[in-house]
């Protein structure tokens, strides 16, 4: 394996990494506080973590979707051209993709920028807000970046659309007695 | 002029193939810059807030639960349980698949994971007794819609988040509705299973019946847990969920040991995986919302359908076409979303209680779901049971009349959806 594979690898971990630790955090936290509140007592500062955390796990599987192409589109018209068409296609569903994150890369930047600006604090986190934000113009950024990804690899013809295997797997199993197996 | 171009742009979007979040999101974000003096920061400051909306906390809550029911051996043992109790009918194996669906359905929100859970096993087991493969997918793709309409259910989570509606009454309204269709579905077994002569499986001894309701009441209870704690004012919806997730793995790891916590972070992944999935869809949806709002849309179509004079049966009728049409290209989710801002401040008006409109509409999403083009049980039932997209559709076409007569049911008596909360007194 070559660097540039190495480094994707680690990056590819951590991703799935994060996203479970930040589920198994959410989830423990909701938890707790129903036990604590048998109990009379409860954190002040867990709800706000926990839609936070919930932020965090959002932005940051939106890129995870696009890797593994989990995102669902309507292929129905896609499935129907011919390769070369559909690559087009593709590379164009992908541009329009790409715009997406653009305008949402930059009023992201806008509303971090103006926390900075603000400088205030979380309501119960003692953390300021534009830390707590700060990952959203990032994520948009890492969209933009697996778009373009995906976009070579349609254009080099490895991959043939946006969400395209799972539902062409689906399809192309043509035998009508099912699979052996 | 701003709506048109707003449809306009989503369905171009959704026809290239463009993901739906961000076709939802793309148009949201031109029509804005377009028509009004909306700024990009308030679009994204409005993604943001999305996962800070109480409500939607449940979401990610229910579907890690379902994933810890799924791989943990509970809807095999619900599957047992079925099957002692029916199997020994004419078509016992296939009113058994309808019954675990029922069951599955009563600790999972999501139709699709309720046809993986039980259609993985029960499809391949109806085809093996000597049911024909088309039979054996129909049956599973419409009863795991089953998984929306009995609670929990995401899509009456979106319901009540976007109404501020309780979702808790939501819950509870959703069992009768669930309970006749699926003994309409068993019915309808029942019939082409004398016609077709179907076979039937052995009978189980008592004992044994008792046994497999017992492996299978460490599943099953999760309900009563939800509906209760909910009920008793113990925890809200958002924290029944943690609560289901975090009982689901005490059960699938402790109880039922089929899960090894190493298998835990693998859980994790794919819950967390599909629900960042379905939350870019949302938080996406919820800017087309507001970009309705704010071209006062709602409104406009509000004045219009009011200036018909259509009387309330008649508008439900509207409804009930808008909500299958939309159905039929979009995952329900989306579809709630999308339209609820409309439908709600009319059906308010014309008296029709939010309870009895969610309840019609998570049925509406039903049939969405088994219906080309993107009928999401569809795809789901063609992977588990490996057959062509083609073969799926056919199989669930016929199963539509069961599920439309029980929507006429549901839309035009109430009293079906609001009988139970109302006799709990929630409502």
């Amino acid at each position: 394996m070559n660097t540039g594979a190495r480094i994707r690898n680690v990056i590819n971990h951590l991703e799935e990494g994060f996203m479970a630790t930040a589920l198994a955090i959410m989830t423990l936290l909701t938890f707790i506080q129903v036990v604590l509140r048998e109990f009379g007592t409860g954190w002040v500062w867990s709800l706000e973590a926990t839609t936070y955390v919930f932020a965090w796990l959002v932005l940051v599987g939106m890129s995870y979707g696009v890797r593994t192409q989990s995102h669902i589109a309507v292929d129905i018209i896609a499935r129907k051209m011919s390769p070369t068409r559909r690559r087009t296609m593709g590379l164009a569903a992908i541009i329009l993709c790409l715009l997406y994150c653009g305008f949402m890369f930059y009023g992201a930047s806008i509303f971090v920028d103006r926390l900075i600006m603000l400088g205030n604090n979380a309501r119960d986190i003692p953390l300021p807000r534009w830390l707590l934000t700060g990952i959203m113009p990032v994520a948009f950024a890492l969209l933009a970046y697996r778009f373009v990804e995906l976009g070579w690899a349609i254009s080099k013809g490895e991959v043939k659309g946006l969400s395209a295997e799972h539902h062409t797997a689906v399809t192309t199993n043509k035998t009508p007695n099912g699979d052996p197996s | 002029m701003s709506a048109l171009f707003l449809v306009a742009i989503l369905f171009i979007c959704l026809a290239m193939s463009v993901p739906v979040a961000i076709s939802l999101g793309l148009a949201s974000i031109s029509t804005i810059l377009l028509f009004a003096d909306q700024s990009l920061l308030s679009l994204s400051q409005r993604f943001f807030h999305t996962t800070q909306i109480y409500p939607l906390l449940a979401v990610p809550f229910f579907i890690l639960a379902a994933t810890f029911m799924t791989t943990g051996g509970v809807a095999k043992r619900m599957i047992d349980f079925a099957n002692a109790l029916v199997g020994h009918f004419r078509g016992g194996l296939a009113m058994a698949a309808l019954l675990a669906c029922a069951f599955f359905s009563a600790v999972s929100g999501s139709a699709p994971a309720t046809v993986v859970a039980v259609g993985s096993v029960m499809i391949a087991g109806m085809i093996r007794s000597g049911y024909s493969e088309r039979f054996a997918a129909g049956v599973i793709c419409n009863a795991g819609t089953l998984g929306i309409l009995i609670p929990p259910s995401i899509v009456m989570v979106i319901y009540g988040a976007v109404t501020e509606s309780s979702i808790g009454n939501l819950f509870i309204a959703g069992m009768l509705p669930g309970a006749i269709l699926t003994i309409a579905m068993m019915i309808t077994i029942a019939v082409i299973a004398r016609r077709q002569n179907l076979p039937r499986q052995p009978k189980v001894s008592l004992k044994e019946a008792i046994h497999t309701g017992l492996e299978a009441f460490w599943g099953l209870i999760l309900l009563v847990i939800i509906l209760g704690g909910i009920y008793l004012g113990i925890f809200t919806p958002t924290e029944a969920a943690a609560v289901s997730a975090v009982y689901a793995f005490v059960v699938a790891v402790f109880i039922y040991k089929d899960i090894k916590l190493k298998d835990v972070p693998q859980v994790l992944t794919e819950s967390a995986k599909t629900t960042a999935m379905l939350m870019f869809i949302i938080a996406n949806a919820y800017l087309f919302a507001f970009v309705l709002t704010t071209e006062q849309i709602p409104q406009i179509a509000s004045e219009w359908i009011v200036g018909l004079g259509l009387p309330p049966w008649g508008f439900l009728i509207v409804v009930n076409i808008l909500l299958l049409v939309f159905g039929n290209f979009m995952e329900p989710t989306s579809v709630v979303l999308i339209l609820t801002p409309i439908i709600f401040p009319i059906a308010t008006q014309m008296g029709i209680d939010p309870v009895h409109l969610g309840v019609m509409m998570v049925l509406n999403m039903q049939i969405g779901l088994v219906t080309p083009p993107v009928g999401l049980n569809l795809f789901v039932t063609a992977s588990v049971a490996k057959m062509p997209m083609e073969e799926v559709i056919r199989a669930a076409i016929p199963w539509l009349l069961v599920l439309l007569s029980v929507l006429i049911i549901i839309t035009y008596v109430p009293i079906v959806s609001l009988i139970v909360p109302s006799l709990l007194g929630v409502l």
